[in-house]
């Protein structure tokens, strides 16, 4: 009885020792915006593959507006996308088109400057499923905080068009 | 001795090193030295299968059993019918038909490969005929003429300065730069088409968005560069063309300015005085945007289509009805050509169809009795003109070349053609091109 005791906790000892150690966990978007679960990223070395024209118009509705986009108005910028032979100018002239739209979920300039170890951690966990490493953090941070004209709108803009976000 | 023989034969090789990389392929030894006619083309691409029955031959409803006539006097010259109007006739907005403006062309040959619209697209744009299906959305195998312009013209020049307009989307987009290893996107053309870019699509989609000023582009691209900088890869494998930053900057507000005009109505209409918008067709629209290009940002040069005709398969009074149309629409663009103070006396227009259509009817009646046609590669298919337009100290004017039987030219001529009028095609390399520039047209 006693070997068998022992053996137990020598396998309970050796086998959770051994646990292929998590990388991904799940967390709550920020709680100004009620997002769903997702799945975060621990490095942007993670994302390899480059998104396509209707995958990234896709998230970025999704990213913008916390709701997915009706299959008509995607068919639609699918098409004026597909009719602008600079696909990088059709996704800036489509998001601004999304900066002005009702409905959009986006901070205020007083909710940013509230919080703003709060905001740049929501930007990053929104656009680009992960967590800011400090340094990033610390940047932007000191960037918003000496620049009072930037906007959300500003800061969510060049996350929508740079290139960590054209990538999963 | 052999010291002397030594340095000589070394110095020939090393004087070989440094020649070599200039002998072309056309057997010259110095690279032309760009020597242009002019320094703008556009080229229309007046497609969807145009008979030549109907268009060069001005026989209007002679083959339906009635009488014949010309539905195109801006593009040719000949009497319109007098009767049996199946078309409400919008008086030529040229004074004297473009073919007196310039060399006709008149039997023009599209010599193989199957008589599809992305055929006689891609035979016309590349150069070179090709055999691929027409349902397949992908860049040709030959470079079109836009990567040989931007490639071997010196100094290059940016995308900017080159344009592909298409009436319709399917297969088109995908016509401004060709998969080839040599070639691609990087020497690629501008696209637009312009219903959708700038019609409901483009007004709904891409206007009245957020406008940032100066200042606030900066602080944008202050935090994009930031953020590009921690992440190692780049987003230059987005299918389609890249613009430089100025570039692109200059296109954006250009298409912020022209859906301004459209929702406000001030874009300028191909219409004849006092005819009503309603009877614009999607050749005119993609017309009426070209000239917006053109007089924006003067590009070298343009390649725009029309398509409508392609209604002749089941609609034939349809086609007579829009090939009528079309032609105002091209007379229309040459006269704003010809408005403009860059433009004017520095531009050659070219006109060639992609392919003709069947001597022979299908089944289909219209609703007038009338007989359509289709194009399915007989002979008669295979016809097509070319009209070479420009200033008279450039073109020759008012010459006629071909006949029945005895056709001057192909379709992939066109291509070494404006590679000799922007002054490159000495630097295309031998054995791109099976065709011959049309030497004929020029003074």
């Amino acid at each position: 009885m006693k070997k068998i005791f022992l053996l137990v906790l020598f396998s309970i000892t050796i086998f959770s020792s051994c646990k292929k150690e998590v990388l991904k966990q799940n967390v709550y978007d920020n709680v100004y915006y009620e997002v769903t679960p997702v799945t975060l990223y621990t490095s942007n070395a993670e994302k390899n593959k480059q998104k396509s024209s209707l995958q990234y118009i896709s998230i970025l509705f999704s990213d913008l507006f916390n709701q997915n986009i009706p299959g008509s108005d995607l068919n639609n910028i699918g098409e004026a996308i597909l009719s602008i032979g600079d696909k990088g100018l059709a996704n800036q002239m489509i998001l601004e088109r999304f900066l002005t739209l009702p409905g959009i979920s986006i901070p205020t300039q007083t909710q940013m400057n509230a919080d703003l170890n709060s905001f740049i951690t929501s930007a990053y966990q929104r656009f680009y499923l992960r967590n800011p490493t400090e340094y990033e953090k610390i940047y932007l941070k000191n960037l918003i905080q000496n620049d009072s004209n930037i906007t959300p709108e500003i800061v969510y803009a060049a996350f929508a068009l740079s290139n960590e976000y054209m990538f999963y | 001795m052999q010291r002397r023989s030594f340095i000589e034969k070394a110095s020939l090789a090393t004087a070989g090193t440094f020649l070599a990389p200039y002998i072309l392929p056309t057997g010259r030894l110095f690279a032309a030295t760009g020597d242009r006619v002019v320094n703008h083309v556009v080229f229309v691409l007046f497609a969807g299968g145009v008979r030549h029955q109907e268009s060069v031959e001005q026989a209007y409803l002679t083959y339906q059993g009635a009488n014949s006539g010309n539905l195109m006097q801006n593009m040719f010259t000949g009497a319109a019918p007098t009767n049996n109007l199946l078309y409400t006739p919008w008086n030529p907005i040229q004074g004297s038909s473009l073919a007196s403006q310039g060399t006709f062309f008149k039997e023009l040959e599209y010599a193989q490969g199957p008589t599809g619209h992305y055929n006689g697209h891609t035979a016309a744009i590349t150069g070179n005929y090709t055999d691929v299906g027409t349902n397949l959305a992908i860049n040709p195998d030959f470079p079109t003429v836009f990567e040989y312009y931007r490639r071997h013209t010196d100094p290059a020049k940016s995308a900017i300065n080159a344009w592909w307009m298409s009436e319709g989307l399917g297969p088109y987009p995908a016509l401004n730069y060709s998969k080839h290893g040599m070639y691609g996107p990087m020497f690629g053309a501008n696209y637009f088409r312009p219903y959708s870019t700038f019609g409901n699509i483009g007004l709904d989609y891409l206007n009245n968005g957020l406008t940032l000023q100066p200042d606030d582009v900066g602080r944008l691209n202050t935090i994009k560069n930031f953020l590009d900088s921690n992440f190692d890869k780049s987003a230059a494998d987005l299918p389609g063309i890249i613009n430089n930053s100025t570039d692109r900057e200059s296109i954006h507000a250009f298409m912020k300015d022209v859906l301004n005009r459209t929702q406000n109505g001030t874009v300028e209409f191909p219409l004849p005085a006092g005819v009503p918008a309603y009877e614009m067709t999607g050749d005119l629209i993609n017309i009426q945007y070209a000239w917006e290009v053109l007089k924006n940002f003067h590009p070298e040069l343009t390649v725009i289509n029309t398509f409508n005709l392609d209604t002749c398969h089941s609609d034939f009074t349809g086609y007579l009805k829009l090939m009528h149309k079309a032609d105002y629409g091209v007379g229309w663009l040459w006269d704003k050509i010809q408005s403009d103070p860059v433009l004017h006396d520095d531009t050659i227009m070219i006109c060639m169809p992609d392919h003709g259509r069947n001597d022979l009817p299908n089944n289909v009646y219209d609703a007038n009795g009338l007989r359509a046609f289709d194009h399915t590669s007989d002979a008669n298919s295979r016809r097509v003109f070319a009209l070479i337009v420009g200033p008279a100290a450039k073109v020759n004017q008012n010459l006629v070349l071909g006949s029945v039987g005895n056709p001057v030219g192909q379709t992939i001529d066109i291509v070494p053609t404006i590679a000799h009028i922007l002054g490159f095609n000495d630097q295309i390399p031998g054995g791109m091109l099976q065709g011959q520039v049309l030497t004929q047209a020029f003074v």
